[in-house]
């Protein structure tokens, strides 16, 4: 089925997007239904290019619902991830962020993600990227490169201070409609 | 076409091909003549370039399956080239290299794929062809699919780099035989350069990025 467009609750425009200002404690934006392109991610990972190393690799999301009491009327099972690093990681410089991702049986045409990462209510970092048209029953990767943004000492020693305080909202899009709305939260605290 | 454009015009058809000396030599090139003026990307597409703050350029790799797409990608990129498996998709890699954003798709060559190829073909400054140069059975296949792209109206003005690939392996042949299997000397509508490469080696993968994103911004950022 189409994603029904007269729900307000999946209409939610790229264009919006940005406009989110903070995190949303509130709610998902889409239902896991919308995604009707079946679109799986199946592989993340992050590595430090100034050294090479593979930081962090998970080759499958975890599935199940994980306990969550700030969404109890929503399912977050595969939209909702934790992660831990240590603190070494808010000093990296220049990483690669990978994501793989698989397409069901349907082409999808115009995929966009939007993401968003914040510190409480603080913006830290915000991608936008058009992968365009997705073949179907692919698998597809897309790394992308980027500086790490310079946080101040204050900062770090906050965000290492108060994990799951830095969060992120990713949205993706198929022809300008919010097909999936994923979460995760992340704490630098990690082998202290 | 609104007409405060037109006086940007003439900027936009000049086209000069700027090679840097270290590479004519190994680099075999050809300049296309600008008759009929359907070399160049249509004016709206330079214009939004122009605009942005970051310079950024898209660059589109295809070739037949097994050529070593992903390999070159993964080797320039810094990444181990030993588990790679055939591409059922695309692989997007986007990095900063002189200076530039460069968004590099890799899409996958099987035979099932390449119907899908078009759907890349937008926005497109730099088209990366690659070779398996020891797979001479392939050759006229090669040469085929490479002329079907080539008469691509939205790929009309992109750069062409030719990766002649896997030099390391002994059956490879060289860029001369390349040269004329693929029939490039009859490309008129393009910039183009064929260069002998190894993906495994990592051998003159950085000379052909160069050469390409030095051609690209010639056409592209000259007006600034």
């Amino acid at each position: 089925r189409s994603p029904n467009v007269s729900d307000p609750h999946c209409f939610v425009l790229p264009t919006l997007a940005p406009l989110v200002s903070c995190p949303l404690d509130v709610c998902y934006l889409c239902s896991p239904k919308d995604n009707v392109f079946g679109i799986e991610f199946t592989r993340f990972k992050i590595r430090d290019l100034d050294t090479g190393t593979i930081l962090f690799e998970i080759t499958k999301p975890p599935h199940g619902n994980v306990p969550c009491d700030k969404w109890p009327n929503e399912s977050t099972a595969g939209r909702f991830v934790r992660y831990q690093f240590t603190p070494a990681f808010l000093r990296l410089r220049t990483v690669g962020a990978t994501v793989e991702f698989s397409v069901g049986s349907k082409p999808v045409p115009a995929f966009r993600m939007i993401e968003r990462h914040y510190f409480g209510d603080q913006l830290l970092k915000s991608f936008d990227f058009d992968f365009g048209f997705c073949i179907p029953n692919s698998r597809n990767s897309v790394e992308q490169v980027y500086e790490f943004p310079a946080l101040s000492d204050s900062l770090v020693e906050e965000m290492i201070a108060r994990p799951y305080l830095t969060r992120s909202d990713s949205f993706y899009f198929a022809n300008g409609v919010l097909v999936m709305h994923n979460k995760a939260e992340y704490a630098y605290n990690g082998g202290q | 076409m609104p007409t405060f454009y037109s006086s940007l015009v003439p900027f936009v058809v000049h086209r000069g091909p700027l090679l840097p000396n270290y590479i004519s030599r190994r680099c075999m090139t050809s300049s296309p003549d600008n008759e009929g003026g359907h070399n160049f990307k249509p004016i709206f597409t330079i214009l939004k370039k122009m605009k942005e703050k970051e310079r950024e350029v898209r660059i589109l790799m295809l070739g037949l399956d097994n050529a070593g797409k992903t390999t070159i990608l993964k080797k320039f990129n810094g990444e181990d080239i030993n588990t790679i498996s055939p591409t059922l998709g695309f692989n997007i890699k986007t990095l900063e290299h002189q200076g530039l954003k460069m968004n590099i798709w890799d899409v996958g060559g099987q035979k099932s794929l390449r119907s899908y190829w078009r759907n890349y073909f937008e926005s497109t400054d730099g088209l990366v062809w690659v070779v398996d140069s020891a797979d001479c059975r392939r050759f006229e296949d090669c040469r085929q699919e490479l002329a079907v792209l080539l008469q691509e109206e939205k790929l009309t003005g992109a750069t062409l780099l030719v990766f002649a690939n896997k030099q390391d392996l002994p059956g490879a042949l060289r860029a001369t035989d390349i040269r004329e299997a693929l029939n490039l000397d009859n490309i008129k509508m393009h910039h183009w350069c064929i260069l002998e490469c190894s993906a495994v080696t990592g051998n003159n993968l950085l000379e052909g990025i160069d050469w390409m994103l030095g051609d690209i911004s010639s056409r592209l950022f000259t007006v600034e």
